[in-house]
């Protein structure tokens, strides 16, 4: 909706600038060319003057200077002084058809306008009057009358013209803008519904109904699309769960056969150690497949997840605790490094546990000689983020085997087959981290152990 | 302990073979009276008319479901029910111990752990009413009477007040692991315990005062740097 908005305002907002340059480089034009005009050759009335004070009596004779000749002769025009009797006592190439005599009135008349269709001017000179006339045609002239009051409001007439004008602009602009907008706007909030993957449709009707088509083809295929997608890891996922649960009841037998053979004392030891090894088999088995089934849901995000905020601190205690209360082999220590209490997150607590368990086992299992242990919580250096590294000091893996570590076993993205154990141990805690909305970060060397980051956003 | 394998145990089960093994495994730990079902059907048929003392339910019948099976002999029973799934998700676990189930127990399984609950709930379902009465327990030379609060040390009495009792009962409960010091604060200040870490090493030393022969060298109640504390009892009267 905003987008909308925006783009209006924007519209508008380049229409009036549009309008108001317009605006001004027609003034400018308009100017220019009138006044140009106006100056065209010599203005009238300059020559006028000029020839006034250029027209000297020596005598009985009169003398025009050569300038002033020269503009009378660049305008074609003649010129003639008028006694103060009315008589003409001298004449610059002036038309034979033009009287040597002029009333008082005929002087008023062609002082304002023409003398026979001649446009004429005057101006005063100490002898009479200088009138000087141009060729037929040549000029239109004009008197205007203003009242002072006009004159005197003239610039606020200007202005207000011109914000008239802008306004004019603007309503022009908003209101074409707004049909436009009227238009578009559900073509964008249709083109924010694709982005956000919801379905909507669009009549497709008016100047966008092309786009409009477009747009609604899109946004069904890209729901097929989904749900296509949706339903194809949703079998994927139900076919993992399936197989889970159908191989849980023959393993209940495995189990359960297995650990009575252990138990029985009519059966010779040698046959017991035999069932103890089928027994431990059968339990790996049982944790590949509860875990095989726990990731499929992680991968299709289809793990319902219950959280509540939980201290790291105390988990990560807990996690500890338990390792050391369930007789960890003498050949391992772990130690628990709290540097802050105040490290609260968002978790599912089951699946937390699930993750720290994993790598420390990760630790173990892969350090069959044993190792050092350390876990620590603490923030990330911005104060955002709640961190638990686990570190070990046991042999460790080439670095560029670590990017393999997170993926799923046999998956394409995987480079090098596994190496041991089931392999669904670290990809498991890397899909819980993203399903806290955090991530896993491994770091590691040959010789030189390996540390395991867990980074999740703080609860607030 | 062998008056409950005089109980009537019912197993509803469709697969022959896990019904056939759980019959064997209760058999040979002593039970004798042993019902079998394949369906809801025969199940109730059987309640109604053998009234079985204690029900393991498979969660996947033929003809339904445990959940609603037991939702069934709930309306004329209140007998102790186990519930015995492969399927092992969150939402089927509650659906189950929130129908009133007394357990929930995931397919593949130790048939020693199904046993063990199975006695863990006639024991407590069947048990005739008795006073709980709290454990006395020797620490070296000290006499610990967690029911009178007590610590009797070279013919000297010292009382232990509330909060030491609190905490030396859930140390004893789990005697020889350690008790992280978070568990110990929320079992004496309950959820809030948060803040109470300094409060709780000042008990740690009160109790040592009273129980330990050398209170800054403790033998008995150890700390463990970092996690929590660890009661070691080494005879028990």
């Amino acid at each position: 909706m905003d987008g909308a908005a925006r783009i209006l305002r924007r519209y508008t907002g380049a229409s009036i600038l549009i309008a108001v340059f317009l605006l001004i480089v027609n003034y400018i034009i308009l100017g220019t060319f009138v006044f140009k005009g106006m100056n065209e050759g010599s203005p009238p009335i300059h020559v006028t003057q000029a020839v006034a004070e250029g027209l000297h009596k020596n005598g009985s004779h009169y003398t025009l200077e050569p300038n002033a000749q020269e503009w009378l002769q660049k305008s074609q025009a003649w010129a003639m002084l008028i006694g103060n009797d009315g008589k003409v006592i001298w004449d610059y190439a002036i038309p034979n058809e033009l009287p040597r005599t002029y009333s008082l009135a005929e002087v008023a008349q062609l002082s304002r306008n023409y003398l026979q269709d001649y446009p004429v001017f005057v101006w005063e000179h100490e002898l009479g009057l200088v009138v000087v006339g141009y060729p037929k045609d040549s000029l239109a002239k004009y008197q205007f009358h203003f009242p002072i009051s006009w004159i005197s409001d003239l610039p606020y007439r200007l202005l207000a013209l011109l914000f008239g004008n802008i306004l004019l602009a603007a309503l022009l602009s908003l209101f074409i803008g707004s049909r436009l907008i009227r238009a578009i706007r559900p073509l964008i909030s249709e083109i924010h519904a694709l982005s956000e993957d919801q379905h909507t449709h669009v009549e497709a009707k008016g100047m966008f109904s092309g786009i409009a088509r477009s747009i609604n083809h899109a946004s069904s295929l890209l729901q097929k699309k989904n749900a296509l997608l949706k339903a194809r890891d949703e079998a994927r996922s139900n076919w993992i769960a399936g197989i889970s649960h159908d191989i849980r009841t023959p393993l209940s037998m495995v189990l359960g056969y297995a650990s009575e053979l252990e138990e029985s004392d009519a059966v010779p030891y040698e046959q017991q150690q035999k069932a103890s090894i089928i027994r431990k088999q059968g339990e790996k088995l049982r944790s590949l497949v509860s875990d095989l089934n726990l990731v499929s849901m992680l991968e299709y995000e289809m793990q319902p997840i219950h959280t509540k905020p939980i201290r790291l601190s105390t988990l990560a205690r807990q996690i500890v605790t338990d390792f050391l209360n369930n007789d960890l082999a003498e050949t391992f220590t772990i130690e628990l490094d709290v540097t802050t209490e105040q490290c609260f997150v968002m978790g599912d607590e089951k699946l937390l546990v699930r993750a720290i368990t994993n790598l420390i086992q990760n630790s173990i299992v892969h350090n069959p000689s044993g190792c050092h242990i350390h876990v620590q919580t603490a923030l990330s250096p911005n104060q955002r983020n709640a961190l638990l590294i686990i570190t070990d000091n046991g042999k460790g893996i080439e670095p560029s085997m670590l990017p393999d570590l997170v993926e799923l076993p046999y998956s394409s993205k995987r480079k090098s087959p596994l190496q041991n154990g089931h392999g669904l141990g670290l990809p498991m805690v890397a899909r819980i981290a993203a399903a806290h909305h955090g991530h896993l970060l491994l770091t590691s060397d040959t010789g030189k152990g390996m540390t395991a980051e867990l980074c999740f956003p703080l609860s607030s | 302990m062998e008056e409950w394998k005089q109980k009537k145990v019912l197993i509803v089960e469709d697969e022959l073979e896990i019904r056939n093994m759980i019959d064997g495994f209760l058999r040979k730990e002593g039970f004798s009276r042993i019902f079998h079902a394949g369906s809801c059907k025969e199940a109730l048929e059987i309640c109604a008319s053998d009234k079985p003392d204690i029900a393991i339910l498979d969660v996947m019948l033929p003809d339904g479901d445990g959940f609603g099976l037991l939702t069934s002999i709930r309306r004329f029973s209140q007998i102790p029910v186990i519930f015995l799934s492969a399927r092992g998700e969150d939402e089927d676990r509650l659906l189950g111990l929130g129908l009133g189930a007394d357990d929930y127990i995931v397919k593949p399984f130790l048939p020693r752990e199904l046993v063990l609950r199975l006695l863990v709930i006639l024991r407590r379902v069947y048990a005739p009413p008795q006073i709980d009465r709290l454990p006395v327990f020797q620490l070296g030379d000290s006499t610990i009477d967690l029911e009178a609060a007590i610590v009797t040390r070279d013919h000297h009495e010292y009382a232990l007040t509330a909060k030491e009792h609190a905490l030396l009962r859930k140390l004893y409960e789990n005697r020889g692991r350690i008790v992280t010091s978070d568990a110990l604060c929320q079992s004496v200040w309950g959820d809030d315990y948060y803040g109470y870490e300094n409060t709780l090493m000042v008990h740690m030393r009160r109790i040592r005062e009273k129980i330990e022969p050398c209170p800054s060298t403790p033998e008995f109640l150890l700390t463990v740097r970092g996690l929590g504390y660890k009661l070691l009892v080494k005879e028990e009267l």
